[in-house]
């Protein structure tokens, strides 16, 4: 199966999985649409392994390139958003404090992780700088 | 840097979707060199090369930018 195919029926799946979250939400049965979403992911899978999906060096150079504009745009929005949240909703609106708190963590949390798998992959590819 | 592929593959009669099989890429990939859009990595190029039987300065050309 080529990447064309596996397109056409992701947006098939896709379609089947809104309509029976749709029906379910109308009906007001959750069990609806947690077997609709599942039996949808499990189809996705099961074509997925089936099909013949090339990453070549370019679709890698994209994906990097997306990850690092992301990194980029998230973390100091996150950071920003933390910062105002922890400074103007202190004492005053608890919700907002905690919301501040958790954004802050996360904000922690995302440059640690991407401090540590610089670290990582600057030693796999040699950016150690000692050896003459 | 500029490149001969689309010449080089009308020699040998390939398509793009034939050529990007036989090198283990995807079609956009080679859509994206053969219009300069994309700079393919030195093993890429080298195996674009090696297909062609050609040596790789045949296929890429470097061109110095002039300010």
């Amino acid at each position: 199966m080529n990447i064309k195919k596996y397109k056409q029926i992701r947006a098939l799946v896709a379609f089947f999985i809104s309509v029976t979250v749709s029906i379910s939400v109308v009906q007001d049965s959750y069990l609806l649409a947690v077997a609709g979403v599942l039996t949808g992911m499990l189809f996705l899978i099961l074509v997925r392994s089936k099909t013949k999906i090339v990453v070549d060096e370019r679709e890698k150079t994209v994906r990097e390139k997306a990850a690092q504009m992301t990194y980029a745009i998230f973390a100091p929005t996150i950071g920003l958003g933390s910062f105002v949240l922890t400074m103007f909703a202190r004492g005053e609106f608890y919700y907002l404090e905690s919301l501040g708190m958790v954004f802050t963590y996360l904000t922690l949390f995302i440059i640690a992780l991407y401090s540590i798998s610089y670290h990582f992959l600057n030693k796999k590819y040699g950016g150690n700088g000692d050896e003459e | 840097m500029k490149n001969k592929i689309k010449i080089h593959r009308a020699i040998h009669n390939l398509t793009q979707e034939q050529l990007a099989t036989k090198i283990g890429i995807s079609r956009q990939t080679v859509i994206a060199i053969e219009s300069d859009k994309y700079l393919p990595s030195l093993g890429l190029a080298f195996k674009i090369a090696h297909l062609f039987k050609v040596k790789i300065e045949d296929i890429f050309l470097y061109e110095e930018i002039k300010n």
